[in-house]
């Protein structure tokens, strides 16, 4: 199990919210309702299903062994 | 003795519903990314849009009952779906068919987003505008109320509105783009030990 790095294009999110759906412990929604991190890296698997699931392809997650884009 | 009116009244107001249902669906779409409206949070937008898109559906469902059910114009259940089939100015209910089959499309593939992946979704989402014109060409040339003026009047504002706000959306940058610079994708991070705080 790896660890990944989760990071969000805001300028591309549009606070559809699938990501929270996915990893709630991960994503939240700000007060501009757009999607914001609760944690910075995570074990969780779920944040691949997450960025898979974002409508706008705006996050991106890398293993932080390999530095390689995992999703 | 006449025709009872009903369903050609009701296919003609269902048909006008559909059409604003749909434009007003289109409209929550563009306002989803641009957000003119800050205090419109996006998630609710991107609801309010699936519900008029539905509702629009609905629309589509009953103009398209009130015309088989209607004698006025003969419209048999296939000729509702295959493009050709009517009669009544074949070329411009065919336009109507077409647009309501790709909405259905459109629609469906919400649900089939994951299946089919985000990018193709939004692809997919390009249709809409085509669905747009055809919509509008269908109610012009098809429809019994075009020449009268508040339906004219209809018609002008839907597609000056969805000219203005999809302008809006293609040429003013996000509202997250205005409030701060993008950090950027980070396509050139570099790899990190296990311990390290992210920047």
């Amino acid at each position: 199990m790896s660890t990944h790095l989760i990071q969000i294009d805001r300028s591309l999110c549009s606070g559809f919210g699938s990501c929270l759906k996915e990893a709630p412990t991960v994503f939240a929604l700000d007060g501009d309702g757009l999607a914001t991190l609760l944690v910075a890296e995570t074990a969780d698997e779920a944040v691949l299903a997450a960025a898979a699931s974002c409508p706008m392809g705006a996050i991106a997650v890398f293993d932080l062994e390999t530095g390689q884009e995992a999703a | 003795m006449r025709h009872d009116p009903t369903f050609w009244l009701l296919a003609r107001a269902s048909g006008l519903t559909a059409y604003v249902m749909l434009t007003l669906s289109i409209l929550a779409g563009l306002l989803v990314k641009s957000r003119p409206f800050r205090t419109l949070k996006p998630a609710a937008v991107v609801d309010l849009h699936r519900i008029l898109a539905m509702l629009g559906l609905g629309a589509i469902a009953g103009h398209a009952a009130a015309l088989v059910l209607d004698t006025t114009v003969k419209v048999s259940i296939p000729g509702l779906f295959v493009p050709g089939l009517v009669s009544y100015r074949p070329v411009w209910t065919s336009t109507g068919i077409l647009a309501a089959e790709l909405m259905v499309l459109v629609y469906a593939s919400f649900s089939m987003r994951k299946r089919i992946g985000p990018k193709n979704w939004r692809r997919l989402h390009w249709a809409t505008y085509a669905i747009f014109a055809m919509a509008t060409v269908h109610g012009l040339a098809a429809g019994t109320d075009a020449s009268r003026p508040w339906a004219f009047a209809l018609y002008a504002v839907a597609v000056s509105s969805v000219a203005i706000a999809a302008t809006w959306r293609f040429i003013v940058p996000p509202a997250t783009a205005r409030a701060r610079r993008p950090a950027g994708r980070a396509a050139e991070i570099t790899p990190r030990r296990r311990g390290e705080q992210p920047a």
